[in-house]
């Protein structure tokens, strides 16, 4: 399964990085978006680290809900995933497949966004790195597990661009209460840390699995 | 058509609970010691946010059925209580700020847990209507609509620990482990609200599954009369 799942990973990813416009455009919304938050924040006020820092979580998390339109992208408009479905493959696997594709994903425009973000406004803080790359890792895990799922209900939609964020963001929210906790503290030098880096594992750990369990139900209709 | 009882009693119960608790809301409790007059929104306010949990937590569960049994009865069963639990969820976020405003000074507080997660799960099935909305009728609307709601069953236990970790408690708890923090008559006031609202929620489920089977029949009916005279 795990094998499956890796094959199927790397297809999808194959298909994004062949088409360069989407991780090139990728990486060209965050930077857009960090100058907008800049701005947004007051121009030079923006040295307030605490304010940047839950602004990190806004950029991420609308980077994530535009590559969760993505996903499912290739299947629909080939329709390989009723291929995919005839196709000796454990439905586990191909949920796997699409988190691990998802999280390839985000890890590349996070390497690139993180040391921006960190330049941009967390340059003069006395912030511990650690803990933040931490967060985003774990993060990560939760918004990838989920985030298929919810490609898989938008994109059976008429409207699935805009329904996607609508159906990704509430669930999202407990996600970023517990991100934005662990950037603070990082930020502030705290010890604080533990608590919501342990959240953030439960969310995800709790969401991979129940994700897991519910796709068969999505891709048998 | 006679009501069958299960549309009856809840009605006829809500219709007895609701202005006796009105009738003792204002002329049996006296006024809170702290909060005065004000106070009195409480014996709405917490019945109707208890039964909004109650329409989604047995939405859920009807949910999971549907997932488990896969009859279309228990798409429109879960369907009717989040519809009748998103209404009540209305209210308390309409009614929370009113007394909010008078108690707290403000309209509304993000360091509340219990506003912000209540926020949270209204919002997480508000989304559950534009999913459901945008699929054409069928099974295959049925399935995922209970996929979605499946995944908000995290969301409450989740939220919650998350809003603990990041922020502080004002809420005033009226429940403790040590038994209800409030006298008698307050008690026994809260207590003919809460039913009420429960039998009026009831009775609006009720009502609107009725409504609803009966709209599925009549379809289904003009469809066979219209295949018969083909």
């Amino acid at each position: 399964m795990i094998a499956d799942a890796l094959v199927l990973a790397r297809t999808n990813l194959l298909l994004e990085v062949r088409r360069r416009e989407v991780v090139l455009g990728m990486l060209q919304f965050v930077v857009a978006t960090l100058v907008i938050v800049h701005f947004a924040l007051g121009g030079d006020r923006a040295s307030d680290p605490r304010a940047a820092a839950g602004m990190l979580w806004v950029v991420i998390v609308l980077t994530a809900v535009l590559a969760l339109n993505r996903t499912f992208a290739a299947d629909t408009e080939e329709s390989a995933l009723d291929a995919l479905l005839l196709a000796p493959v454990d439905r586990a696997a191909i949920w796997l497949g699409k988190v691990l594709a998802q999280l390839a994903f985000l890890a590349v425009v996070e390497l690139f966004a993180a040391p921006l973000f960190w330049v941009f406004f967390l340059d003069e803080a006395d912030a511990d790195p650690l803990p933040i790359v931490a967060a985003i890792a774990l993060a990560d895990i939760g918004l990838a597990s989920v985030g298929v799922v919810v490609a898989a209900l938008a994109q059976a939609t008429r409207t699935r661009e805009v329904l996607l964020p609508v159906l990704f963001l509430p669930l999202a929210i407990p996600l970023v209460i517990g991100a934005v906790t662990a950037t603070l503290a990082a930020v502030d030098g705290d010890a604080g840390t533990l608590r919501p880096l342990g959240f953030l594992a439960l969310y995800g750990t709790f969401f991979a699995v129940l994700a897991c369990g519910v796709f068969d139900h999505l891709v048998a209709e | 058509m006679t009501a069958r009882p299960s549309t009856v009693l809840p009605l006829v119960a809500a219709t007895v609970l609701i202005p006796l608790a009105v009738a003792l809301i204002f002329w049996w409790v006296a006024d809170d010691v702290d909060q005065g007059f004000s106070q009195r929104i409480f014996y709405f306010h917490v019945p109707v946010a208890l039964t909004t949990y109650a329409c989604f937590g047995y939405a859920a569960v009807c949910a999971a059925l549907h997932l488990a049994r896969r009859d279309p009865v228990w798409d429109l069963r879960w369907y009717v209580r989040s519809h009748v639990g998103t209404i009540c969820g209305t209210l308390v976020l309409v009614r929370g700020p009113i007394w909010a405003k008078i108690s707290w000074g403000v309209w509304w507080n993000w360091s509340d847990r219990q506003l912000n997660v209540f926020l949270i799960l209204f919002l997480f099935y508000c989304a559950y209507f534009m999913l459901r909305f945008s699929l054409e009728e069928g099974e295959r609307r049925a399935t995922f609509s209970s996929v979605y709601v499946l995944l908000g069953i995290g969301l409450v236990p989740l939220s919650i620990l998350a809003v603990r970790i990041a922020q502080t408690l004002i809420h005033p708890t009226v429940f403790t482990s040590e038994g209800t923090n409030m006298p008698g008559s307050f008690f026994i006031t809260f207590l003919v609200a809460l039913g009420g609202m429960l039998a009026l929620a009831a009775s609006m489920i009720s009502v609107e599954l009725r409504g609803k089977t009966t709209a599925l029949r009549i379809r289904d009916l003009r469809r066979q009369l219209a295949g018969t005279d083909a």
